[in-house]
């Protein structure tokens, strides 16, 4: 899960292998953010499968790639 | 998924330590050395920390990473390391702070520092990719 400056380091670093997904950074950031801000709340719990599902869909992530165990 | 009251517990100490010192602390410096390491067991388990298998020593506190890594993290007065770019702007997002992200293009070695003002990155034409899909980071964590 890295950063990169463009597509064309993403399809050089890739080699042959098959892409995964590639979003903005800004996209990345929204994600990060619904992910973890709870992560040091004295009332955290562990998130269940369907909350996860829950924050990927609102982000637009979905299809197979984005289906969690 | 369950942890019981007892494990969270023991993650919120294990967290606060972390936050607090600026690293993971020893299972003797949270309580009984033997009751410390079985409860970080379970929690690995459940995904709650991660552990080094070889060592039994914390690995990642998610977002945060106990070890060195490609992408530092500079927020709230101190520098921190990410597991991933995901975890390292997580590490923003779990200290609700700004922040300053700093790594390197895995393809050509360029370095990239991106700053975090309000949660939104301040250059916004940097990209992330995500290589293992979703039902997979599990398999191997680290390597996600």
């Amino acid at each position: 899960m890295n950063l990169f400056r463009s597509e064309e380091h993403i399809a050089r670093w890739l080699g042959g292998r098959k892409p995964g997904a590639t979003m903005s950074v800004t996209k990345l950031s929204e994600l990060a953010q619904a992910w973890w801000d709870d992560r040091l709340s004295p009332d955290w719990a562990p998130h269940t499968r369907d909350q996860n599902m829950a924050i990927l869909e609102r982000l637009g992530l979905t299809g197979d790639f984005w289906e969690l165990a | 998924m369950h942890v019981d009251e007892a494990d969270l517990g023991l993650r919120r100490r294990t967290y606060a330590f972390f936050v607090e010192h600026g690293r993971a602390p020893l299972a003797a410096e949270l309580g009984d050395p033997d009751e410390v390491l079985a409860g970080w067991r379970r929690l690995h388990a459940e995904h709650a920390v991660v552990l080094n298998p070889a060592t039994d020593e914390l690995r990642m506190l998610n977002p945060f990473s106990v070890v060195p890594t490609a992408y530092r993290v500079q927020a709230g007065g101190r520098w921190w390391y990410g597991n991933c770019a995901w975890d390292a702007f997580g590490i923003c997002a779990a200290l609700q702070t700004d922040g300053r992200v700093e790594t390197s293009c895995p393809d050509c070695g360029e370095p990239l520092a991106v700053a975090v003002r309000d949660g939104r990155p301040e250059d916004e034409s940097l990209l992330f990719h995500c290589l293992v899909p979703a039902g997979h980071w599990w398999d191997d964590i680290v390597f996600s």
